[in-house]
């Protein structure tokens, strides 16, 4: 999709007018989606009483960032909840990493630690977040904890497992080459064992990101009085739909921009050293969402 | 790999009785007990076999949609860029999005999870599709015309061969997302499924069935994904370079 992806297209460009031509760009095309999308939504509007028109929920949103009010309600309460959501989400993921990564380290090198965990990591896998929500909420009542061990308990299998994956990866040629060289325990962690696991340990945390923020809203819808879950369940509750639907759009325009952005272009530079691409190619970007499919918990 | 299952279980057990009690972490033997009961009583199969209908509902949904977008991104370099961000952002938008829409367009029928599930498995076939299609060798197809093999022939023993695989490994992972988001889909609004029993016992605050129902939901997945994996590997035995 950038221009690096060599297809036989772009090798040979067909002669097309100027206009055709960039109509027809990658760039357009991008831009015909998302016309299309709210195209849609539009429609799906028009059919379903209970949804919201675009503009509707965009004025709502306007309004939530703002101040005003909507159905009786004082709005403009945006960041006082986002913000809650965005503390919990970073605490529980920064728990949840950093207890992976040992835990991962653990499961890759000591074998008895392998033997007790390797299938059982299945069972955490396989896991669904809102079983933590409802475990989490019955144990800890409303309030901070729930989200917070939510994030952390459905986050930690997914970095593990990479983060384990990224040690088996290391090539045992090269640890008895270092063995008969004489290589010391340090430089061998350093030069050896950090390259191969640093890029696993994004592409672990690049899952936790994903899994901890539905996590989080989960937990949060479930089990809290505020944070971004509790404000579209409010509006839900309410059947105010239009706020309902502005906060979902706040939990899909948080995870697109972060993935997007920051995630996949972090992932991609972490493995850097052994794709050999610059860093600014998408044609990973297949393999990419086959990766998340392979960890995804939802 | 059994001393692993028999660590967990005495570690389950050992935390249930020592460290927490038996209310707030029933230990195994209790909740082993109440997985026999839901079997026993039949509830286990009415509710598995509502919730496994409305997953393949939804997936043959996903499936009928993405087969052709996901030809289409393969052929296209304008379908391609067209569905990218589309396709690639949906790996992120978060499970609970495509509950709760659902829940507000389709009210908690039967609906509802079919819809969930068809659009979340559809950006994933899509892909898998794509990527097949892709691989397909160009010199293969080449060479088919050049013997005057006609195009249907062409798509059914030059591209099929070359794209099923693929397909078939994006269904597999599809189907446990595919699984999860339906019952959190029941979860949201429901009368019947997996996921109505575990909101059902949220409500009445039975931890121990909650952890009953979640243990026969990943035992159940677990096993369609074995069962799978085996289908795969029997389907694709002529492949030479299988890895999978």
């Amino acid at each position: 999709m950038t221009a690096s992806t060599v297809t036989p297209a772009s090798l040979a460009p067909p002669r097309r007018g100027k206009i055709r031509r960039s109509l027809t760009s990658d760039w357009a095309a991008r831009i015909t989606f998302y016309v299309s999308i709210i195209v849609a939504w539009q429609l799906l509007a028009w059919q379903v009483d209970r949804m919201p028109a675009p503009w509707e929920t965009f004025d709502f949103l306007y309004r939530e960032l703002t101040g005003g009010s909507h159905g009786g309600v004082i709005t403009g309460v945006f960041w006082e909840h986002f913000l809650v959501t965005l503390q919990r989400f970073s605490i529980g993921l920064g728990f949840g990493f950093v207890i992976g990564v040992i835990l991962g380290v653990a499961i890759g090198t000591l074998g008895f630690v392998k033997s007790l965990l390797n299938d059982v990591m299945l069972v955490f896998l396989a896991l669904p977040a809102v079983i933590w929500a409802f475990l989490t909420v019955m144990w800890f009542g409303l309030g901070w904890a729930a989200p917070v061990y939510t994030v952390i308990l459905s986050t930690i299998p997914f970095v593990a497992v990479n983060v384990t994956q990224g040690i088996r990866a290391v090539s045992p040629d090269l640890h008895r080459m270092s063995g008969a060289f004489r290589v010391p325990r340090e430089r061998r962690l350093r030069h050896l064992m950090l390259p191969a696991i640093t890029g696993y340990m994004f592409t672990g945390l690049r899952f936790a990101v994903i899994i901890g923020w539905n996590a989080v809203l989960l937990a949060e819808w479930f089990g809290s009085t505020n944070g971004v879950g509790w404000r579209a369940r409010f509006w839900y509750d309410a059947a105010r739909y239009r706020g309902f639907l502005g906060w979902v759009l706040i939990f899909i325009a948080f995870i697109f921009l972060l993935d997007g952005f920051v995630m996949r272009p972090l992932q991609r530079r972490a493995f850097r050293w052994r794709d050999g691409r610059t860093g600014d190619g998408d044609q990973d970007a297949a393999e990419s969402v086959i990766d998340t499919m392979a960890a995804r918990g939802v | 790999m059994v001393l692993g299952w028999v660590g967990f279980l005495a570690l389950w057990a050992f935390t249930s009785v020592f460290i927490l009690d038996e209310f707030t972490l029933p230990g195994p033997a209790k909740v082993g007990a109440a997985m026999w009961q839901i079997v026993a009583q039949g509830e286990f199969f009415d509710d598995f076999a509502a919730s496994i209908s409305k997953t393949f509902m939804g997936f043959a949904l996903g499936a009928l949609i993405a087969v052709p977008v996901g030809y289409a991104m393969g052929r296209s370099r304008y379908w391609k860029a067209f569905f990218h961000d589309g396709v690639v952002g949906a790996g992120s938008i978060p499970g609970i999005t495509y509950a709760v829409l659902a829940l507000v367009i389709f009210g908690t029928g039967f609906l509802g999870p079919v819809i969930a599930v068809g659009l979340i498995s559809m950006p994933f076939i899509a892909l898998s599709v794509a990527e097949g299609v892709e691989g397909v060798d160009r010199n293969l197809i080449s060479m088919a015309r050049a013997f005057r093999r006609s195009d249907p022939q062409i798509s059914r023993h030059v591209m099929l061969p070359s794209i099923m695989p693929f397909v078939f490994a994006g269904v597999r992972l599809a189907f446990a997302i595919a699984w999860k988001v339906e019952a959190l889909t029941e979860v949201f609004g429901s009368s019947n499924g997996v996921g109505f029993q575990i909101r059902f016992a949220f409500q009445a605050f039975s931890i121990t069935n909650v952890l009953a129902w979640t243990l026969l939901f990943i035992l159940f997945m677990l096993m369609i994904e074995r069962g799978l994996a085996v289908f795969e590997r029997r389907v694709f035995r002529w492949r030479v370079w299988e890895t999978a």
